[in-house]
């Protein structure tokens, strides 16, 4: 039964798997890149730089790892298709329902990932299986 | 009729009568190139879906049309549109339909493809807008998208684009500037941006690892005003 | 120095000093206060009288929509009964550009419809504000790469709220609207009255 919202007094209740932003799960990252490969949009900016570790015991060899330094989407231009957070292998990426960050200034559309980070607690738990989907297991 | 949720077969017979039917009028040997798709054993299976399409030589494009018109009853014509096959010229296709009727005799909807290639360096094609009125504005979108002439239409002016645009946009050789203007965020190694790092000084030497690069870009010494690459550049 | 304006036509000059009374009562306002004398020497608008203009203009924007594409039936569905902008003090569908506030671009512009756009600009009457509504127009959105899309309509006229999504959720032109409402009550009002318009 359709119901006035009460937004923007009261937060609106959104349907399980609403796309608002992506959240940035950094310490998942591993910089692969994927998603700034497969963005339509081209508005993925990663910037990352190698870093050696030395060896932990004797004898190993020193590690090398890749380090993000920057993380950015540019949603003036992103599509919210998703491609991005179906692509990572890595589950870094997700779909939060917020949508209320707009502004004055077109570059401030481009969020770093500090921002994304933030909108990880925004990310809502995923929605439970339909017992009615499936081959019959509930 | 076929049970709900299995595609509906070609009946051959319909075809083989609008294949003979024009051969007769015209003298034109058509080609006939049915939709293919996945059966449920997993090969292709003929009769698809979609209409079948017949193949024509251009220089007999209007005849072939005229006759599905005007004595084959193929009187709807719903779209004229072309395709950039590089090497192989312009396709040019045209869908037609004869509609079905409800009584006295239920026919089913019949529809067709037809199409004709034109080479590249000559894109000339004869309008069919002495037989359906309709196809001038779809010639006319198709010739300032591809930049094919169709003799003998009345009005061949652009339809959509903006005056001062200059260009053939559905073209395959068409440079997109934005994407050409625009570095490619993906163009990057990972842990390349650190500059004196072992990624970067990797990828100035001519890394062994081919740089990927965005489709639809051309390399920049083949078009653009910028610099050649000198690998590491900055995005 | 009490300050008192007669009706036109009325015996003694208008806004005589020295307390020519009226028939019927005017407003009566005070003297401009000390800070502000330079920037009123240009306008005789009273301060209170600006602040009251500047409340209305805030809580009263007529809507106009551009709408080109898609954003345009989430921009319907922000004016319509469920999310209701109209309670915001946003008036949907103004009936045309001279009567509205407010330009939403909603939509793809397209470089064939990009005259239209800016002349519906500067059709509407000061002060105008615009907000762009959807990606591809604040700045050509999936379309970045095409030929025949102007690839944001900040190219075309100034922008005051850029209103993200594709398309954003009627809630969202709602939150882009409340910060059209901030920005006016911020901006400056000498501004406004020297005839500076963004």
């Amino acid at each position: 039964m359709a119901e006035v919202s009460r937004d923007p007094d009261v937060k609106p209740e959104l349907p399980a798997r609403s796309r608002g932003v992506i959240a940035l799960f950094e310490e998942n990252c591993t910089v692969c890149m994927l998603c700034a490969r497969e963005c339509p949009c081209w508005c993925i900016y990663i910037d990352s730089h190698q870093e050696t570790r030395q060896a932990e015991e004797p004898g190993a060899r020193e590690r090398r790892q890749v380090v993000l330094d920057r993380f950015a989407i540019d949603y003036s231009l992103c599509m919210y298709c998703g491609i991005c957070i179906e692509v990572c292998p890595f589950d870094a990426l997700f779909w939060s329902p917020e949508f209320e960050y707009a502004v004055t200034d077109l570059t401030e559309l481009t969020q770093e990932r500090q921002t994304l980070g933030e909108w990880m607690a925004t990310v809502p738990e995923p929605p439970r299986l339909d017992p009615a989907a499936g081959d019959g297991h509930a | 009729m076929n049970a709900p949720g299995t595609p509906p077969a070609v009946d051959p017979d319909w075809l083989d009568h609008v294949v003979r039917e024009v051969r007769a009028t015209t003298g034109v040997e058509v080609c006939v190139e049915e939709e293919s798709f996945s059966g449920p054993g997993g090969g292709l299976e003929r009769g698809g879906v979609g209409p079948p399409t017949l193949d024509v030589p251009a220089d007999r494009w209007v005849d072939v049309i005229a006759a599905l018109a005007h004595d084959l009853g193929y009187r709807y014509f719903d779209w004229l549109s072309a395709v950039d096959e590089l090497d192989q010229g312009f396709a040019v296709v045209c869908h037609v339909a004869k509609l079905g009727t409800e009584s006295p005799e239920a026919q089913p909807l019949r529809h067709l493809l037809v199409r004709t290639r034109v080479p590249r360096e000559a894109p000339v094609l004869r309008s069919v807008t002495g037989i359906y009125a309709g196809a001038a504005w779809h010639e006319r979108e198709t010739h300032e998208m591809f930049g094919i002439d169709f003799a003998g239409h009345p009005n061949l002016a652009p339809l959509l684009l903006p005056e001062e645009f200059e260009g053939h946009p559905l073209r395959k050789d068409f440079v997109l500037a934005a994407r050409a203007a625009k570095p490619w965020p993906g163009a990057k190694e990972p842990g390349e941006s650190d500059e004196s790092g072992p990624a970067a000084r990797r990828g100035r030497r001519g890394s062994r690892r081919r740089r990927l690069a965005p489709p639809g870009v051309p390399a920049p010494d083949e078009w653009g005003p910028r610099p050649p690459d000198r690998g590491g550049d900055d995005g | 120095m009490d300050v008192t304006f007669g009706r036109p036509g009325m015996d003694g000059p208008k806004g005589s000093i020295a307390g020519t009374s009226v028939d019927l009562p005017m407003p009566t306002v005070g003297p401009p206060s000390d800070g502000h004398a330079q920037h009123h020497a240009a306008t005789a608008t009273p301060d209170p009288l600006r602040f009251d203009l500047d409340w209305d203009r805030r809580w009263s924007l007529w809507v106009f929509n551009v709408g080109l594409a898609c954003c345009a039936v989430e921009f319907v569905a922000s004016a319509m009964s469920r999310e209701d902008f109209e309670r915001l003090g946003a008036t949907p569908f103004a009936p045309g550009p001279r009567r509205a506030d407010v330009m939403v671009v909603s939509g793809t512009v397209t470089d064939k419809m990009a005259p239209a756009v800016r002349r519906l600009y500067e059709q509407m009457p000061d002060p105008r504000y615009v907000i762009s509504f959807g990606s591809c127009s604040n700045s050509g959105g999936p379309y970045w790469d095409s030929y025949s899309v102007t690839k944001g309509v900040d190219q075309l006229v100034p922008v005051d709220v850029y209103v993200p999504g594709c398309p954003p959720r009627p809630e969202a032109l709602l939150h882009g609207l409340v910060k059209l409402q901030q920005k006016i009550a911020a901006e400056s009002r000498a501004g406004r009255d020297r005839g500076e318009t963004p």
